[in-house]
């Protein structure tokens, strides 16, 4: 379990790390990819209420993030988050906004293994993603 | 020149399933699973696709309002079959509801087809069928739109070389006047009866074109390695009780010195004999006997043990026996239990021992055993299990446990004398201010036999017959007096 684990959090800190700039944007075209995949499989209602109570427990600590609504159109599916991220420093944004993505795939991990989550974001965030964290994933 | 067109039979993969189906899953067909709600549809759903998914022979599952997808995963990935490594590569999950919000068929069909199209599957799911069934009615469209839509979903299916199931949740398959029930090539029907308190699953395999499918009802189990079927034992043609099935002239020793010559020399090989006495008559000492000369002779047995827990087993000579492995014990888990599922327990251990004799010990225990349901029944179904036994050969033993009488004389508490092959009673008998042991053959069929009562005893050798209590007489009523000579 703890393998899986290192591996969902290394994917994200692997995806942004290198992204200083255009925090806001790179993150919003992550969650995209994200959501187009799970919402493949648990469907709109199923995503809209994780994303909803990661972003609750989220601004906990970054309590400027804007509430978990989502906007029903994709394409414009996360402007309010990113009206959000793109209101902070760099810095602050990025640190937001890998909490939420790992609250939200840690809610998704808890609810359905980290094995299958894992799974389901290496498909959503392809090459990039498992460069350098596809050993972890093989020794499962 | 005529050459039939021939299905391939798909295994489906879930024990004992292919057997009801008549070989297995016809290629391409259109089924459904239907049933009420609990009664494990999207888990035999899911054991069939994890058994037949492979990368190259991919599964589409599509799911419908009905159970949240992410509860689905979350439950179904407890049993043994999900495998994990399959979700992506020869699985998708994908879901519709969002087109079904509209209430609009044909946005559903299209989308549908458009993943079949991209995803170029061998098996497809939808799950569940009823929630478009309902969104139907609020959606305003007739019932004629949704013939039309199963119909072409059916079509639509088949040319894209799909076998495809739909999953729905319906009470009674009388209720329905379904079209989908029209459509489809398979109907697969999964119930939970609750009877007195226990619950038993049951499954039917309504229709199934072209293929001899295992009519009736039959039982299954849910467990962690998922659905496990018991098709209810049918008596073939030419599997009767008794001596046609029985070797010839072939006899089985039971291995109590004098019993056997009661017998005409031995018990003859395929019969069934109902050992019937009060308790502590002495009916498991002689069943162990009979598996203890069993084997002596290299003859391993069976016992389905029903009056003591496998943990404390029966007696010493038993238990070495079994610790030697010339004895298999069938573990009776209480209670819930059907026929059906005994009797595949009981076949699996006499294949693996090759055993050739089998002891039920005993009848009342095993009744008990039943869940109440099977109680109601449990003549017909004993019949159908030892013809099903002893038309594989096997040479049976069923101990019945039955109260002295002293003013009638009976066999069998459940009326079952009728098919055992053989009959011995044993009963006490008051002589001279002791309780003794007496034992009497009545019946075999087709064969000669002593007609003594003979007084018997039991040591730590086992049992010792004793004098035939020829000079007496009214033994049956319990008093025997010595007559006058």
């Amino acid at each position: 379990m703890e393998t899986s684990d290192l591996s969902r959090h290394q994917m994200i800190k692997g995806l942004f790390a290198p992204h200083t700039e255009n925090v806001a944007e790179a993150a919003i075209h992550r969650w995209e990819q994200m959501a187009a995949h799970i919402i493949l499989i648990v469907g709109e209602d199923g995503f809209n209420s994780l994303y909803a109570r990661s972003v609750h427990l989220t601004q906990s600590t970054f309590p400027w993030l804007a509430a978990g609504t989502l906007s029903p159109h994709t394409g414009q599916r996360f402007a309010e988050l990113k009206a959000s991220l793109e209101g902070q420093k760099p810095a602050q944004a990025s640190e937001a906004n890998n909490l939420l993505l790992l609250t939200f795939t840690g809610i998704l991990a808890t609810l359905i293994g980290e094995p299958l989550t894992n799974r389901i974001l290496s498909s959503a965030w392809g090459k990039d993603a498992s460069h350098g964290t596809s050993k972890e994933t093989e020794n499962e | 020149m005529s050459k039939k067109v021939t299905i391939r039979s798909l295994p489906s993969g879930v024990p004992g399933l292919d057997n009801l189906l008549g070989g297995g899953l016809p290629e391409f067909s259109f089924n459904l699973i239907a049933g009420t709600p609990g009664s494990g549809k999207t888990t035999l759903a899911h054991q069939i696709m994890f058994s037949l998914a492979k990368p190259d022979y991919r599964a589409l599952f599509f799911t419908v309002l009905g159970e949240p997808a992410l509860k689905m995963l979350r439950y179904q990935q407890q049993f043994q079959f999900f495998d994990q490594d399959k979700v992506n590569n020869s699985i998708r999950f994908v879901n519709l509801s969002a087109e079904l919000l509209e209430g609009d068929f044909d946005r559903v069909l299209t989308r549908i087809a458009a993943e079949v199209q991209a995803y170029a599957p061998s098996l497809v799911f939808v799950d569940s069928f009823r929630s478009v069934v309902h969104s139907a009615n609020r959606g305003g469209q007739s019932v004629s739109d949704l013939q039309r839509f199963v119909q072409q979903l059916g079509l639509q299916m088949t040319s894209w070389q799909a076998t495809t199931f739909l999953i729905g949740e319906y009470l009674t398959p009388e209720q329905e006047s379904s079209p989908i029930f029209t459509v489809a090539d398979g109907i697969l029907w999964l119930a939970q009866n609750v009877h007195r308190n226990s619950m038993v699953r049951k499954m039917q395999v309504v229709k199934m074109r072209g293929q001899a499918q295992a009519p009736g009802l039959h039982t299954f189990r849910i467990s962690d390695a998922g659905i496990q079927v018991f098709p209810r034992a049918i008596v073939q043609p030419g599997a009767a009780t008794g001596s046609e099935t029985s070797t010839g002239d072939a006899r089985v020793p039971i291995g109590v010195p004098g019993l056997d010559e009661m017998l005409g020399g031995g018990l003859p090989a395929g019969y069934s004999l109902l050992l019937v006495g009060p308790s502590g008559s002495g009916k498991t000492i002689l069943a162990t006997e009979f598996l203890a000369e069993g084997a002596r002779r290299g003859e391993p047995g069976v016992i389905a043990a029903f009056e003591k827990s496998p943990s404390q087993l029966l007696n010493t000579k038993l238990s070495e026996l079994v610790s030697a492995g010339k004895v298999g014990v069938i573990n009776t888990r209480s209670l819930d239990l059907s026929i059906d599922e005994t009797l595949h327990d009981l076949i699996e251990m006499i294949k693996r021992m090759r055993a050739k004799r089998v002891v039920i010990d005993s009848l009342s225990g095993f009744e008990l055993a039943l869940a109440p349901e099977f109680s109601e029944d449990f003549r017909g179904s004993l019949y159908r299990m030892v013809a099903e036994l002893t038309g594989m050969g096997m040479t049976i033993l069923m101990t019945s446990e039955l109260e002295d009488r002293y003013t009638d004389l009976r066999f069998s508490p459940f009326g079952s004398a009728f098919l055992a092959d053989a009959i011995i009673v044993q009963r006490y008998v008051e002589i001279a201010g002791q309780f003794k042991r007496a034992m009497s053959v009545v019946k075999v069929r087709g064969s000669q036999h002593s007609k003594d009562i003979r007084l018997f005893d039991i040591t730590d050798a086992g049992i010792i017959l004793g004098e035939t209590m020829s000079g007496y007489a009214g033994i049956l009523s319990g008093r025997p007096t010595l007559g006058p000579n």
